[in-house]
């Protein structure tokens, strides 16, 4: 569903990712890790069409984001880390924007439930000056989701929620996987991904330095003996740049 | 203390300036400064030589006597205001970094006082040194007493405000017994502004049988510096007194009253010792999200324009977004801003004989609707300009480049076409202030329904292309065009807003030129063949030649939107 391949990201004479390639398939989970400045952001932006690849293709269910970026982005959808609202718009207005910018013909029946899963029920008609952080954060994720994505990226998807929300956004992204779409989690929570991935993916300096399952990190005969957690092989993958 | 305060100021005053510095490097802002610098030359320095050569004096030297009189009666309202205005008196102004850094740390309430005259002191230098450029002194040595005397009239404003500030603060934290106790200020402004309201109901027959202005004036000022009103304005008159000083001599007899008045005030506020940290910290968060919003406060649960559907071109969603954001900005006190206009107008026309407010509403409602046509689409900004600082969220929407500049350029053409048609039509059906029974109005009565249908024609193509040409710049030079409620400053950013506007005049008139010159030729045309003039079908073709080039420059636009990398719009100081 997600196939990026040798993607190159510079900006002036820095390069921010270096030929990097990976794909995501339906029903995969993905959690892409790196330290600081590893690159992951960029990736991000890149895949769904906020910054143009230096170099490399990414195609979105067959779609190049280059060539046809509005097919392409029709199956994606993006949880940026920092949710990004509309001051003057509702909760619901921002749904029915969403509803009319992805065509989704159902949205009352859609935002209802959506709006329940996310605990928001009774913010319909609230702004976001109204909302706390976390608040914001689920609308925000109830418009990447209210399409119903073929593919969902999820910037540090647990910044600003309460544990009750914690848990809810796990359930939410595992539900999505299991139902069938390509979800990628990036994300510094290490125990987050290894909890929810089916794979994971590491980026160190822009280069790709892992990626596997975390068994098959385990099992890797350089990475083996750092631990069997995920935040000892990362460690040793990364060899303790975070 | 002071020491790391001083190097939070230099380190802060250096890097500023180093990031404007930096920004010399695109050729942009290089264009910028070059056309800021010279409209300062032209309107400061050019000016001034022009003046002395030709009147030999100063404007300070002929301006000083009403400036006096002028300057200590609006420092006495600004005390004044700053003492019983609901809401005034606003808790020291840190900043959240500030706030964040300096109130956990070990720093006592008076060194976070000293912190924020030494931060003001920049502003201040700076605003005396401008003043004084534009007050234009006859000599250097003129130059030097007035910018060091509006350096401490600033300086004795901002002490004076400040201790307003902590002394209201102290007052609101005692509670009922602490607003009680406001009553002493509050009965010296009413006592101050009785004085003055006596003296001059004492002084009005002299003022009302004064046989000229300067007779007026003499009678003001002798009234200002003599009895009771004279003694409740001596501060205020000893403070502008210094700037104002005609030789270095008057000025260093100024000057102990004046430092006096700094001293006290200085001394006033050191001497408190108001708990502002929380107030303050409040403030500062209030600060950062009217500058993450474009505007203070947003009304909920106004209804939306329209019903927005599932289906349909994402223009339509784009427009019904932007209309929204002005539907919960317009508030009732939005409206009454407009009142003491209103009220204005009213006397304006009463004291008219053009017959009534019908008539001179008539006759304001055709000039109105020329700057709504022209200066509307400046002001109005909710399209690309407001959403710019949200770039990466639109560019992960399904939507097409050109597509989504159509939808941004759309909301303010409705409105800014809403309030032009408007007007248009109160000017003609009120007649448009001609005097009934002349030719012109004749002319104008029999074809103004001609004249009417071409301006309500051509008025929105106008209206869109200047949002286009304004919106075309925030794609092309993201980094000129105030983004959000953030505006940048600097000579450069003054230059590149002088060139924006001088080039979005010089856009609108070589777009009108392929449409006006079609239009001229087929009226030419017809003219020839019936004898008559296709006002309504001229203004038609010009109006659909200038709607073409806006598509053709949207759809060139939205290439370069999609090309647009985010980071290319920078956030504005």
């Amino acid at each position: 569903m997600i196939d990026v391949q040798d993607l190159t990201k510079t900006y002036g004479a820095f390069k921010a990712v270096d030929r990097f390639s990976f794909r995501v398939d339906p029903g995969e989970v993905v959690g892409l890790i790196g330290p600081n400045g590893a690159g992951k952001t960029s990736t991000l932006r890149c895949i769904v069409g906020i910054q143009a690849p230096s170099a490399g293709t990414i195609s979105v269910g067959g779609h190049d984001i280059v060539k046809a970026p509005v097919d392409a982005k029709r199956l994606l959808g993006f949880m940026a880390d920092e949710p990004q609202l509309f001051e003057y718009l509702t909760v619901m207005e921002h749904l029915r924007l969403t509803a009319r910018l992805y065509r989704v013909r159902d949205v009352d029946a859609r935002a209802r439930d959506l709006l329940a899963e996310l605990q928001l029920t009774g913010k319909e008609h609230a702004l976001p000056a109204e909302l706390s952080r976390g608040m914001k954060q689920k609308v925000a994720i109830a418009c990447g989701l209210l399409h119903d994505p073929k593919a969902l990226l999820f910037d540090e998807p647990l910044t600003g929620l309460d544990p009750l929300g914690i848990r809810h956004m796990k359930e939410t992204i595992v539900a999505r996987g299991r139902g069938g779409a390509a979800v990628i989690v990036s994300s510094h929570l290490l125990h987050l991904v290894e909890e929810i991935c089916t794979r994971i993916v590491i980026i160190d300096h822009g280069v790709k330095v892992a990626d596997a399952t975390l068994a098959e990190l385990k099992a890797h005969p350089e990475l083996a003996a750092a631990g069997s957690s995920l935040e000892q092989i990362f460690l040793a993958a990364t060899a303790g740049d975070s | 203390m002071v020491g790391a305060f001083l190097y939070l100021t230099a380190c802060s005053f250096k890097n500023r300036l180093r990031r404007r510095v930096q920004r010399l490097r695109e050729p942009r802002y290089v264009i910028g400064l070059i056309v800021g610098l010279l409209y300062m030359y032209f309107a400061f320095f050019a000016r001034r030589g022009r003046s002395r050569s030709a009147e030999g004096v100063s404007a300070l030297a002929a301006m000083a006597a009403p400036m006096q009189l002028f300057g200590s009666v609006f420092l006495l309202a600004t005390a004044a205001i700053a003492w019983v205005w609901p809401g005034g008196g606003q808790p020291l102004a840190f900043t959240r970094a500030e706030v964040q850094f300096l109130f956990p740390a070990p720093v006592t309430r008076r060194e976070l006082v000293h912190y924020k005259l030494l931060r003001s002191q920049l502003a201040i230098l700076f605003g005396s040194a401008i003043a004084t450029l534009v007050l234009r002194p006859g000599s250097l040595a003129i130059g030097w007493t007035l910018m060091a005397g509006l350096w401490v009239v600033m300086m004795t404003v901002r002490l004076h405000l400040m201790g307003v500030a902590l002394r209201r603060a102290s007052l609101a934290a005692h509670g009922a017994s602490g607003l009680a106790r406001h009553w002493l200020p509050l009965a010296g402004v009413i006592g101050a502004a009785g004085v003055l309201a006596a003296a001059v109901v004492g002084a009005w027959p002299a003022l009302r049988t004064a046989d000229s202005g300067e007779a007026v004036f003499g009678a003001l000022q002798q009234l200002a510096a003599e009895g009771a009103a004279g003694v409740v304005l001596w501060p205020f008159r000893a403070l502008v007194r210094l700037p104002l000083a005609a030789s270095a001599a008057a000025f260093w007899s100024a000057l102990p009253a004046a430092l006096a008045l700094l001293v006290v005030n200085y001394a006033w506020v050191l001497r408190s010792d108001t708990a502002f940290e929380e107030a303050s910290a409040e403030h500062a968060e209030r600060r950062a999200s009217r500058r993450a919003a474009p505007r203070a406060v947003v009304r909920g649960g106004t209804a939306t324009p329209f019903t927005l559907g599932p289906d349909g071109p994402p223009e339509t969603a784009i427009l019904w977004k932007n209309l929204i954001l002005v539907g919960r900005y317009v508030s009732l006190r939005t409206a009454l801003r407009l009142l003491p206009l209103i009220v204005v107008f009213g006397l304006m026309t009463r004291s008219t004989q053009a017959g009534g407010v019908t008539a001179f509403i008539g006759a304001l409602s055709l000039p109105l609707a020329a700057m709504a046509v022209l200066l509307g689409p400046q002001m109005m900004r909710n399209d690309l300009r407001q959403d710019l600082a949200r770039l990466p969220m639109l560019k992960t929407w399904p939507v097409r480049g050109a597509a989504l500049i159509r939808g941004e350029v759309l909301a303010p053409t409705v409105v800014v076409t809403a309030v032009a048609w408007l007007l248009l039509i109160l000017a003609a059906v009120l007649g448009g202030g001609l005097k009934p029974g002349s030719r012109e109005a004749t002319a104008f009565v029999a074809h103004r329904a001609s004249y009417l249908a071409a301006a309500f024609v051509v008025a929105p193509a106008i209206i869109l292309s200047q949002v286009v040409v304004q919106n075309g710049l925030a794609v092309l030079f993201p980094a000129w065009v105030a983004v959000g409620a953030s505006r940048a400053r600097g000579i450069d950013a003054m230059g590149q807003r002088l060139f924006m506007l001088a080039g979005i005049l010089l856009t609108l008139v070589v777009s009108l030129v392929p449409g006006v010159m079609a239009a001229a030729a087929l009226a030419f045309l017809i003219y020839q063949l019936t004898g008559a003039v296709p006002i309504l079908l001229s203004a038609l073709i010009v109006a659909l030649v200038m709607a073409g080039e806006c598509w053709l420059a949207i759809e060139g636009l939205g290439r370069i939107l999609d090309r647009t990398d985010p980071s290319a719009v920078e956030a504005t100081e």
